[in-house]
């Protein structure tokens, strides 16, 4: 039994059957139910918990089919559907897949009711109301006649309302004027009811992404060592590149799904540069993300299933290798990159792209080697000063002595060390883009920030935002960036930063 | 008659460098358009006395790094931690114009861990398209002993891929890389009609283990060097008292080759 505080008051949300034949009710307040029955088993519900523990289950139900959706109308968790379009015969029919269904799960020690239905208002009514059906299409309206009207998923207040008007079974709305119903009822009355009849398409929105190719061993003792198990995903792999090899294509993100006996799905992915069907390079790949992992392993009481899925495919014709391949080494860059990606992460190998701005640390973007975003018709902005070959991520603030106007310090203190400059060239002006008017830099430090929060500034200024960028060299030779923050006269207080060192 | 002695002649050279671990020598005379050029598939340290001096020691690296890369290795890898990336600064794209480089020539790996690191450096020579590899180790590694730095020694000569290890410490431990440079930051010659700016990039180079050659000298060897549109261009050779010794002209000494074919 769970209960909730509702308006002040800790009533009952959740019973179960034992709760209910005692005469318990939802909705009622605790302190009477605790009267009635003294002993009662009473927790407060953790509804965010509850869910994430029924999504886990969801995902496990796709060992038994791809298609797996939790219907969260009524509530977030409780009910569930599964596609099974296609799927039946692996189990010997219907009514043995759902008999099989419902039993491993009452094994595990749940409630479980369950019905099979051409579509899913139907089923939801009959596993509801009438379970362990198993009803053939074209059957619903006479299925469901008999049923009351709270089958359909409606709100309380519709069945409600439904209720005064003597509308109690289904069978009752056939025949009524549809208009008047809608009025009365709402839209929502009709879309339930002919969801539930077939007239109306009902889509489910899968929990797992769908994949085109997967293959899947399933294995009479359950395995745990991950040894064991990247084994099979080479195995695996294997069959599936055959598999890709006959569709013409390859794929760039491959997903292993762990099944777990104590109904857990454990994924690992790992993505490629380019579209692939080498399996020995998708089994490398998953030797290494695996070796990430390390205390993330667990593989409970075993794993009886492991399935191998294949997502973003595109076309890959066959390729003749040797004669009159042109081998630039670019395939074995990408092979490399990917392997480093599994092994260290996709944000971890970073390739350079230049972007359409003047401002230095929005000209180049880094992004994974292993996803590359489409390239960009914009031709990057002409550069004529020098670059430096390092720049600081965040500018840092520094201390300028002898500030002259529109000219270089002659003396930065920076982290704590001064250095006397003897050569310098600049100003380049930088000024901020005013299509971007509404971003902040990202540049200032907190500090500054709360400060220039007051006076409207850090977003597009022409006289505070723009920056004059000098290029100051020390007595030893060493090369800085620096700019200043503002113009001269304009801004409040310009400020000077370093943003970049010089070889 | 003829084909055949330039034949022998060349199996002749791929034997004797074979037994020498240096590439043939038709190679390094390509591959040289200077005397501090070094021949591929070996492991160097570039040291600087300071993280302040970064700029100059990661400069000198890209810059043989740069002559490392050809048509059959293209790869340039850049690694470094994570955990450094604001006190040393990420490598910036742009600026690797000025080393002859396209922005986008080159990926950038970075780890958590010094051992992710040295794994990563291992892992890239394997790699056969990589040309060259420079690293940030910045700071002295319990990781990176004398062991690792041997097998990473090892593993370049067999693969023939160039790793750069870029260092700040002013102590030195035992290592097995090939070549050790000291990287200093010069004051550099103003350009013409413009004593107030900066010229060209001036670095003094001091060849603390390895050998470059005959010509160029060997350990202990100091250069005063810019980096030009030319490439490494000697400012001063010969003269071993920097400190007392007027910074001199540059003089090119090569033809802008190395740069000019990418």
């Amino acid at each position: 039994m769970l209960w909730e505080k509702q308006r002040g008051a800790m009533s009952l949300v959740e019973l179960d059957a034992a709760a209910s034949a005692l005469g318990l009710f939802i909705g009622q307040n605790l302190s009477d139910a605790r009267a009635i029955v003294p002993l009662l088993d009473a927790h407060e519900i953790d509804r965010e918990t509850t869910a994430r523990i029924f999504a886990d289950l969801a995902d496990w139900h796709s060992n038994a089919s791809p298609i797996v959706a939790i219907v969260t109308d009524i509530s977030p968790w409780g009910d569930l559907v599964l596609d099974i379009t296609g799927v039946s015969h692996l189990f010997d029919g219907e009514a043995q897949m759902l008999k099989q269904l419902e039993g491993r799960l009452s094994g595990l020690g749940y409630a479980v009711m369950g019905s099979i239905a051409s579509t899913v208002g139907a089923a939801w009514a009959l596993a509801r109301y009438m379970p362990g059906q198993v009803l053939a299409e074209g059957n619903e309206q006479a299925m469901l006649r008999s049923l009351p009207v709270a089958a359909l998923r409606l709100e309380t207040e519709q069945v409600e309302s439904l209720k005064q008007f003597g509308l109690k079974q289904i069978g009752q709305l056939y025949s009524r004027d549809r208009h008047s119903l809608q009025a009365r009822f709402g839209t929502s009355l009709l879309l339930r009811l002919d969801q539930a009849l077939g007239w109306l398409e009902e889509k489910i929105t899968p929990r797992l992404p769908l994949a085109e190719f997967s293959v899947e061993r399933r294995f009479p003792e359950p395995i745990g060592l991950i040894e064991d198990v990247l084994l099979t995903a080479h195995d695996l792999a294997v069959t599936l590149s055959v598999q890709l090899e006959r569709a013409g294509m390859g794929a760039q993100t491959f997903h292993l799904f762990l099944y777990r006996v104590d109904h857990k799905v454990m994924t690992l992915a790992v993505n490629s540069a380019r579209a692939t069907r080498d399996a020995a390079h998708i089994g490398r790949l998953f030797s290494y993300r695996a070796e990430r992992l390390q205390g993330e392993y667990d593989a409970g009481f075993g794993i009886d299933m492991i399935r191998l899925s294949a997502t973003s495919l595109n076309p890959l014709g066959a390729t003749q290798s040797g004669a009159f391949g042109s081998d630039d080494g670019a395939a074995s860059l990408d092979t490399f990159y990917d392997l480093m990606s599994s092994r260290l992460g996709p944000l971890s190998v970073l390739r350079p792209v230049e972007v359409n701005s003047y401002i230095p640390e929005l000209a180049v973007r880094l992004e994974a080697a292993v996803a590359p975003s489409p390239s960009h018709a914009e031709e990057p902005p002409p550069v004529t000063r020098p670059r430096p070959i390092r720049l600081l991520p965040q500018p840092e603030a520094i201390a300028v002595i002898a500030e002259v106007p529109d000219a270089p310090p002659s003396l930065m203190v920076w982290r704590r060390v001064s250095y006397r400059f003897v050569r310098a060239s600049g100003p380049e002006r930088i000024a901020a883009e005013w299509q971007h008017a509404s971003l902040r830099l990202a540049l200032t430090d907190s500090a500054i920030e709360a400060s220039q929060g007051e006076a409207g500034a850090g977003f597009y200024h022409e006289g505070r935002s723009t920056r004059d960028y000098y290029t100051a060299e020390d007595e030893a030779g060493r090369r800085f960036w620096l700019f200043r923050l503002g113009l001269l006269g304009i801004a409040p207080e310009p400020r000077w930063y370093l943003h970049g060192i010089f070889a | 008659m003829l084909g055949d002695k330039a034949k022998t002649i060349a199996a002749l050279r791929e034997k004797v460098a074979a037994y020498d671990t240096r590439p043939a020598l038709a190679d390094s005379e390509t591959t040289a358009p200077n005397l501090l050029a070094t021949p591929r598939g070996y492991l160097h340290e570039i040291f600087a006395d300071s993280p302040v001096n970064t700029g100059a020691a990661f400069g000198f690296a890209l810059a043989q790094s740069r002559t490392m890369l050809s048509d059959e290795r293209p790869g340039l890898l850049i690694l470094g931690l994570k955990s450094d990336s604001q006190e040393l600064g990420l490598p910036y794209a742009l600026g690797f114009r000025s080393f002859g480089l396209d922005a986008t020539a080159f990926v950038l790996i970075r780890t958590d861990t010094i051992t992710e690191l040295l794994w990563a450096i291992e892992e890239a020579i394997a790699c056969r398209a990589v040309g060259a590899i420079v690293a940030d180790v910045a700071y002295a590694q319990k990781a990176l002993d004398f062991t690792a730095s041997r097998r990473l020694a090892l593993r370049t000569a067999a693969s023939g891929a160039s790793v750069f290890l870029v260092r700040y410490a002013r102590d030195r431990e035992a290592t097995a890389a090939r070549y050790r440079w000291l990287v200093e930051p010069h004051l550099s010659s103003s350009p013409p009609f413009d004593e107030r700016s900066s010229g060209p990039p001036r670095w003094r180079l001091t060849l603390e283990k390895g050998s470059l050659g005959r010509k160029a000298g060997s350990e202990g060897e100091k250069y005063l060097v810019d980096w030009t549109e030319n490439g490494l261009v000697l400012a001063n050779i010969g003269n071993r008292d920097f400190a007392r010794s007027p910074v001199v002209t540059a003089i090119p000494r090569t033809a802008p080759a190395a740069l000019g074919n990418r």
